[in-house]
């Protein structure tokens, strides 16, 4: 009964986030519009974590099974995209040390001026 | 034996008897390489190719009960978001600030890249997201005509390189911070990624873990507004 209740409530976020996309013409998806709408719910104590915590546990502890599906497409389009594969290769590598790098970065720059303002108002005080 | 092979009871068998030997292997292995998802992927695709089974049977019979789940585990993301609230709280502007530039600097340069390799559109749009957690990956590819097989072969690269060499590449370039190494393990390479943030430490790990979600929010956003002038150019 926990579990139905608990894949209830998750389906019924799911469903809201559906209405919103919807709503928005499509331009976000449904289901980012439905992780957003829990997000809210839970911070605003309309839904507690206990009504969801083992639903939700067991969904993102075994969400890479969820991917088989899509994946075997990747054999029907094969032959489409095989001259393709390396550039693939080379942009999902060589973006992955970019964005690493950019966020490293941004952190670096964004606690520097955080430490300035510090000293600043600290001197100030 | 045709009735078997279209009954959804066989094929979600299969599925999870594959991922059960692929989880099996990865733990006997202990390889980023290993993955689950791909060594399951390969096993079912034999026994459909030995069974002569197409894709449409597969999705008619199990793989769309599969699927299904898809969209209530990207909203059960909210979950872990809502337990590291206080994280974010306290390290509210690093996290926000380095996400939203690092989803900016994913889906720019992948962008640039394609144009730069001359690769199809549909190939462009499945890779803008391949930073981003799977299960919003494959909707944005799918919203703006990309191919969620590619997304997630794409997404599946990214993480391996995560989790092989992103900790080794962010100390090379002096990144000593718990929270800048965190953030950007899960800002580029998501959910494979934080399984070796977690290993690196504590706040490294919840950083990691944090960001994988609000990166996927962000970058839906993001490729939502920008999606529909790349399809243009």
């Amino acid at each position: 009964m926990k579990y139905l209740k608990q894949f209830a409530m998750l389906f019924f976020c799911c469903v809201i986030g559906d209405i919103l996309s919807v709503i928005m013409q499509g331009k976000l998806p449904g289901n980012v519009l439905g992780l957003a709408f829990l997000i809210v719910m839970l911070i605003s104590g309309a839904f507690k974590t206990s009504q969801l915590d083992s639903a939700s546990n067991f969904l993102l502890q075994n969400m890479s099974i969820l991917f088989i599906p899509s994946c075997l497409q990747i054999f029907e389009i094969y032959a489409d995209i095989k001259n393709e594969i390396i550039p693939i290769l080379i942009i999902c590598i060589a973006t992955t040390f970019l964005t690493a790098f950019s966020v490293a970065v941004t952190v670096h720059i964004v606690y520097k001026l955080q430490h300035r303002q510090a000293k600043e108002a600290k001197h100030h005080g | 034996m045709d009735k078997i092979l279209c009954s959804p009871t066989f094929w979600l068998c299969i599925s999870i008897f594959s991922f059960s030997i692929g989880q099996w292997i990865q733990r006997k292995t202990n390889s980023p390489f290993a993955q689950p998802l791909i060594l399951a992927t390969i096993m079912v695709f034999l026994v459909m190719y030995l069974t002569d089974t197409s894709l449409d049977t597969y999705n008619a019979s199990g793989g769309a009960f599969i699927a299904l789940f898809l969209t209530p585990a990207t909203v059960s993301l909210a979950v872990p978001i809502y337990h590291k609230l206080d994280i974010l709280k306290a390290n509210f502007l690093p996290i926000i600030a380095g996400t939203l530039v690092g989803s900016v600097v994913s889906i720019v340069s992948v962008f640039a890249l394609c144009k730069l390799f001359g690769l199809s559109e549909s190939t462009t749009m499945s890779l803008l997201p391949k930073s981003v957690t799977t299960p919003i990956g494959i909707s944005l590819s799918d919203m703006f005509g990309g191919i969620p097989a590619i997304t997630t072969l794409s997404i599946s690269i990214t993480g391996i390189t995560g989790t092989i060499a992103l900790p080794f590449f962010l100390k090379l370039i002096g990144a000593k911070d718990p929270v800048q190494i965190g953030l950007s393990i899960g800002t580029a390479s998501h959910a494979l990624g934080t399984t070796r943030a977690i290993e690196l430490g504590e706040t490294e790990g919840a950083m990691s873990g944090l960001a994988i979600g609000i990166a996927g929010i962000i970058t839906a956003i993001i490729v939502s507004i920008i999606g529909p002038f790349l399809l243009a150019a």
